[in-house]
């Protein structure tokens, strides 16, 4: 099983901050990796950083989002912990794809192979393809081993492992090839939050987020992206499927959207994770708590042990990169036309 | 703070200033790719009590030539602001600026991206504003080419007021965070943006606390007659190439002398000159450090440099024992071109002399010496009112750098010349540049 920790400053209770009264603290970076810090020493595959596309209601600023712009974040992560995968946020119709390509690859060397781009679409399916293909190309720039710092020749780097993308679209006209070096996982992970609209998007992506609480639901979404990922040469195990839980430890109820309430003791919560990943067909959860620190505490101290009990989750990472933590193989440079 | 006392930031590069810095013995030929190096650079100048550490920046391949581009290490590194991020949480006095483009971002994307960098610094952060002149940035973004010079500084103009508002658009205290009253942010301490202008319309609200130094530090570099004039009416640094103390006392006081027009104060704004300086214990290991340095240029490489930054496509066909040529005035940086036109006539220099000296400190003053004539050369620009602090420029990281923290900072705190101790915690404190009052 796979486990990711959806990153709040108060948690995901609407009103989880109220707990807090007067607790700005709460906003720093210092309490931020405090909660991420514990999601690694659970050995969890990632923490997604979710972005309210920084619009935000002016007279509602979201306790829910976090603090601040999430990529310049999971810069700041990236030093603070070594093995745990950070996945950010980030809107297409915000970014030129370049600048986009180019921060997530200098936030993968940062994180040395451990970073994810969670894509947010625009309302324009045929610009969100042309710009995925942009950076994709982008990130294909060097060859894994293009980089010899051969320093007697005066040769950085072997020029015929360059690639020079000169993509002219409808949308976009990007020369490249991209300034940064490749990363230890050669390019970042994407991930994208799965709606009906967005099942191109999701198509190309390497984690699926399925919205919704019922497993009925869940599979009918599934099953549309998997018959989409054929036409795209590509297979479900090629994927991981990721569910939203919210763990309540005790009796109540919670009120948090998205997910599945999962309650009760460890023991409960992980019979429940069992039961859904088995029946919805899923790859793993991304944990959605509704108090922090308090939900990745209990979750990490609590469920995790459970469920290692069980022989459903590692004892310990076992590879340096979220495409290694997530099994998936490590991405084949797409040999262009151009 | 103190009036007399010099201003200094450390800027970074990977394996050094130098083009072929890389290919030097002492040097960590990966460096750009490694986030360590730079943490260690940024603890160094910390320790040394720099006022800021400084990333440039260029939103492309410096280099179209393939062949050429694959013998200098610049043609990568790490983006500029991902790469503070990860430095803010590693120091905790140190200014940290880095360049970014108002020509190919959004100003409320790029300013809560800064705004980020202030919270994760406690207020250290700032940005050296550029409208970038090169073809190849342009070519990544537009399929019209670059801009002319006058229309990208337009929208400078434009982007810097509306990142301003943006920054503007949450006062101190607005998180309330008052569970009794349900008031997560009072409203009457937000100021939704609503700027409707030429290039951009800006709507919404910061998405992050107010700055604790009030806004990200205002940093420029153009020298263009333009440049000059957007510096002194938004700018609190301003870095800038000389070569001689003439150059930079004109510089300093056409730039000094217009900032009355805009209503502010000579002390309002810092003019940070580059400077490469190698320092030996004697004259001679100095020179001998900067020749096994110069060694190391490929021909190919520096003359390359040399013509982008004339913005010539080529100089490859003219001879290498030549003069330059005449050229035309271009939409590039019209201000570097002209210097290295008036050196290379002043001092008689052929290409290959003038891609050689320039390759070297890359246009930017260069000090070749013990740590008292360093300290020396510095005082009498500081004290001739060329400058009011330095940007350092080491040609070779971390050897470099770490000559000039251990020899010449020393010398200059024995002067009286540099801060023993951080005066603040904010960049904008310890610059001694005000904190300014949200604009209404």
């Amino acid at each position: 099983m796979h486990i990711g920790l959806s990153l709040t400053p108060f948690g995901h209770h609407p009103s989880a901050w109220r707990r807090k009264s007067g607790e700005r603290a709460a906003l720093d970076f210092g309490r931020m990796a405090a909660q991420v810090k514990k999601a690694e020493a659970g050995a969890l595959d990632f923490v997604l950083l979710p972005d309210q596309f920084g619009q935000r209601p002016h007279d509602d600023l979201s306790p829910l989002a976090v603090p601040f712009e999430p990529t310049m974040l999971v810069s700041a992560l990236a030093t603070a912990t070594s093995r745990i995968g950070l996945i950010a946020a980030a809107a297409m119709h915000q970014h030129e794809p370049y600048n986009l390509g180019r921060r997530f690859a200098s936030l993968d060397l940062i994180g040395e192979g451990r970073t994810g781009w969670n894509v947010i679409g625009s309302d324009d399916p045929d610009r969100d393809q042309e710009y995925l293909d942009v950076v994709s190309g982008l990130w294909d720039s060097f060859e894994a081993d293009a980089f010899t710092y051969d320093k007697a020749r005066g040769r950085f780097f072997d020029p015929d492992k360059m690639h020079v993308l000169n993509h002219k679209g409808t949308h976009f006209t990007v020369r490249g090839p991209l300034n940064v070096n490749p990363s230890p996982q050669g390019r970042p992970v994407i991930s994208h939050v799965l709606t009906p609209d967005t099942l191109d998007i999701a198509a190309l992506a390497d984690v699926v987020f399925l919205p919704g609480a019922t497993p009925d639901a869940l599979k009918a979404l599934a099953a549309s992206l998997v018959e989409r990922l054929a036409t795209r040469g590509r297979r479900r195990e090629d994927v991981r499927f990721f569910a939203n839980i919210i763990p309540s430890f005790g009796t109540s109820q919670s009120d948090v959207p998205h997910g599945f309430a999962v309650i009760g003791t460890a023991s409960n919560i992980a019979d429940q994770m069992q039961e859904q990943a088995a029946a919805a067909g899923l790859d793993g959860f991304v944990v959605l708590s509704p108090i922090e620190p308090e939900g990745v505490i209990s979750f990490v101290d609590e469920v995790i042990p459970e469920l290692r009990r069980r022989g459903v989750f590692r004892r310990a990472y076992d590879t340096t990169t979220l495409h290694g933590h997530l099994g998936l193989a490590r991405p084949v440079r797409l040999e262009r036309a151009s | 703070m103190s009036a007399d006392q010099m201003k200094l930031g450390a800027f970074l590069m990977a394996g050094g200033h130098h083009i072929a810095a890389w290919r030097h013995p002492d040097a960590h030929a990966n460096a750009g790719a490694d986030i360590s190096h730079f943490i260690q650079l940024a603890q160094m100048a910390e320790r040394a009590k720099f006022d800021m550490v400084f990333i440039e920046d260029a939103a492309a391949i410096r280099e179209r030539n393939p062949e050429i581009a694959s013998q200098a290490a610049r043609s990568t590194s790490f983006e500029p602001l991902s790469l503070l991020a990860a430095l803010a949480v590693n120091t905790s006095h140190i200014g940290l600026v880095a360049t970014a483009s108002t020509t190919y971002n959004e100003p409320y994307g790029l300013a809560r991206t800064f705004a980020a960098l202030d919270q994760l610094s406690g207020g250290r952060a700032g940005w050296n504003l550029v409208t970038s002149a090169s073809d190849l940035e342009a070519e990544n973004f537009v399929s019209s080419g670059l801009r002319p010079h006058g229309q990208r500084y337009e929208r400078a103009e434009e982007f810097a007021q509306a990142a301003t508002t943006v920054w503007d658009s949450v006062d101190e205290g607005a998180y309330v965070l008052d569970a009794e009253q349900g008031v997560y942010a009072d409203p009457a301490k937000l100021h939704p943006v609503d700027h409707r202008g030429t290039h951009f319309t800006v709507t919404g609200v910061l998405d992050s606390q107010r700055s604790p130094q009030g806004r990200p530090l205002m940093v420029q570099a153009g020298a263009s007659d333009v440049g000059k004039d957007l510096a002194a009416r938004t700018a609190d640094v301003v870095f800038s190439a000389a070569q001689t103390m003439g150059e930079a006392q004109a510089f300093y006081a056409d730039v000094k002398a217009r900032l009355a027009k805009f209503g502010r104060q000579a002390d309002d704004l810092k003019i940070m000159p580059g400077v490469s300086p190698i320092v030996g214990e004697t004259e001679s290991e100095a020179r001998a450090k900067y020749d096994a340095l110069q060694e190391l240029i490929p021909d190919q490489v520096g003359v390359a440099l040399l013509a982008s930054y004339l913005s010539l496509k080529d100089l490859s066909n003219h001879p290498l024992d030549g003069p330059l040529p005449d050229m035309p005035q271009t939409d590039g940086i019209q201000s570097r071109q002209q210097l290295i036109i008036d050196l290379g006539r002043r001092e008689n220099l052929s290409i290959r002399q003038l891609a050689r000296h320039f390759a070297g400190a890359r246009g930017h003053w260069q000090l070749i010496g013990t740590p008292v004539q360093i300290a020396d050369a510095l005082e009498e620009r500081f004290r001739g009112k060329a400058a009011d602090g330095f940007n350092v420029m080491p040609p070779l990281f971390p050897s470099g750098l770490d000559d000039f923290a251990r020899f010449v900072v020393p010398e200059l705190q024995r002067r009286g010349l540099f801060r023993q101790e951080y005066e603040g915690r904010t960049l904008r404190e310890n610059l001694g540049v005000r904190t300014p009052a949200r604009s209404s």
